[in-house]
């Protein structure tokens, strides 16, 4: 009995990470079409939210590298999934209240890393999966994701180059409805199997499947597709305006070529089942996309707050993970620390958004320069 | 067998790189011949050369439809598999 109601508190809270995984990483998809102008506002956030549902059912290799390849799904219990999660929405809550536009992914297998360190210790964590599926493909990912945006926007300049501005800026925006669509797709393939991942964990935990034949249920895949398409309708325009409109003044052929190596570096890495972040590879091709066209036109001192954010992530996450796992057991053995812990963080997080509605920010497209 | 390449699947990390590059940039540089064609076709075809205007218009048609097809077959793979 204690066991379902606890199985219950964890796909709730995995579900409304999901949200907020959307909520938090609309930024990705949607801030480059605004800012160059080239789909308004509420239509970007709707095809990205429609996107993002279908996104979710392309794949599920990333969801069996999350249940399986980073920690010992035999050894899983539901007090530690939930404060893994918990772990992981408390970073996304707060990297979201400054602003910044750190990885989801990453916070959420930091969390579940750090509970299940501090439940089972170190033996429980597959660290060669940890390094070859999560972390080397995380290092690579923006950099990747840089080169091609760079490279792809020296060639589009040159091929464009003797034509008229006007025209130029026209075709480019109208590519950037299916780059804008193509990312969508891929952050849904790619973000909403991790929550699909850590439901099945909890599931493996519970009883429900077999540790020895994981797979995911497919009424996991419809709530979680369902739950980030929501969050992606809800939306999230602080991060918005530092992605799109901070980092470096865009315009359509720099928008075009970030969304196109963010969607190329994600699809390609869903593949083959790396959880990836998003937020790091859009970010990685936003500031190559600038930088191909002029080193200076990147604003390097935000780049590298979000670069700090970025390597903050796994390690934070993983600590709040963990002493939420100290705390729940110190509170109660049974179901009740989760409880607790998630009723205090509701409270929090509904704090957070009260305080943010008093400085609430408007969506204001740059102009595009080109 | 060295300790990274026994942790790192270096054949997946590698189509990664290769798939990307190949994808994102041939993408965006077909893309941009397509819009070179659009653009030259109106400004031949207000310029009154009707050959040059089809000539450019075909080219924007074939690479529009290079990467229509690029983003159909991507999503194909990764359905399929």
């Amino acid at each position: 009995m204690h066991s379902d109601a606890l199985l219950t508190l964890v796909i709730v809270t995995a579900l409304a990470f999901d949200f907020t995984n959307g909520f938090h990483d609309t930024a990705n998809v949607v801030a480059t079409s605004i800012s160059t102008r080239a789909i308004p506002p509420r239509a970007a956030v709707t095809m990205a939210a429609a996107l993002n549902f279908v996104g979710a059912f392309i794949s599920l290799k990333v969801a069996a590298t999350i249940a399986t390849g980073i920690v010992a799904a035999g050894a899983v219990t539901l007090p530690i999934v939930f404060a893994g999660l918990i772990g992981a929405a408390l970073w996304n809550v707060a990297t979201w209240y400054v602003g910044l536009p750190s990885s989801s992914s990453h916070a959420l297998i930091g969390g579940v890393v750090g509970a299940m360190l501090a439940a089972k210790g170190a033996s429980a964590v597959h660290f060669d999966g940890l390094l070859g599926k999560v972390v080397v493909p995380a290092m690579l990912a923006p950099l990747l994701a840089f080169a091609v945006a760079a490279i792809a926007i020296v060639l589009t300049y040159r091929l464009t180059a003797r034509l008229r501005p006007g025209p130029a800026s026209r075709g480019f925006r109208a590519g950037q409805l299916f780059s804008g669509a193509m990312l969508s797709l891929a952050h849904g393939t790619n973000d909403a199997q991790k929550t699909m991942g850590v439901i099945t964990l909890a599931l493996v935990a519970n009883g429900a499947i077999p540790a020895s034949h994981v797979a995911v249920p497919t009424w996991v895949v419809i709530t979680a597709a369902s739950a980030i398409a929501l969050g992606t309708y809800v939306g999230g325009w602080r991060i918005i305006r530092t992605l799109g409109m901070r980092i470096i003044k865009m315009d359509p052929a720099q928008g075009f070529t970030a969304q196109t190596a963010g969607a190329a570096v994600v699809l390609a890495a869903s593949h083959v089942g790396y959880p990836l972040s998003t937020t790091h590879v859009v970010a990685g091709g936003v500031i190559g996309a600038g930088a191909g066209k002029r080193l200076s036109a990147v604003r390097w001192g935000l780049a590298g707050n979000i670069a700090i954010a970025w390597i903050l992530t796994l390690p934070t996450a993983a600590a709040v993970g963990a002493g939420t796992y100290v705390v729940s057991t110190v509170i109660s053995s049974g179901a009740l620390g989760p409880f607790v812990i998630a009723a205090t963080v509701s409270a929090v997080g509904l704090l957070a958004v009260l305080i943010r509605r008093e400085h609430k920010l408007t969506p204001q497209p740059a102009d595009a320069t080109r | 067998m060295t300790l990274a390449s026994a942790i790192i699947d270096t054949h997946a990390l590698l189509q990664v790189v290769y798939v990307s590059l190949l994808a994102g940039i041939g993408v965006c540089v077909v893309y941009a011949v397509a819009v070179v064609g659009i653009t030259r076709a109106q400004e031949r075809r207000r310029a009154n050369r009707p050959r040059a205007a089809v000539l450019y218009g075909l080219l924007a048609t074939a690479s529009l439809v290079a990467c229509v097809w690029a983003i159909v077959l991507g999503i194909t793979i990764m359905a399929t598999k």
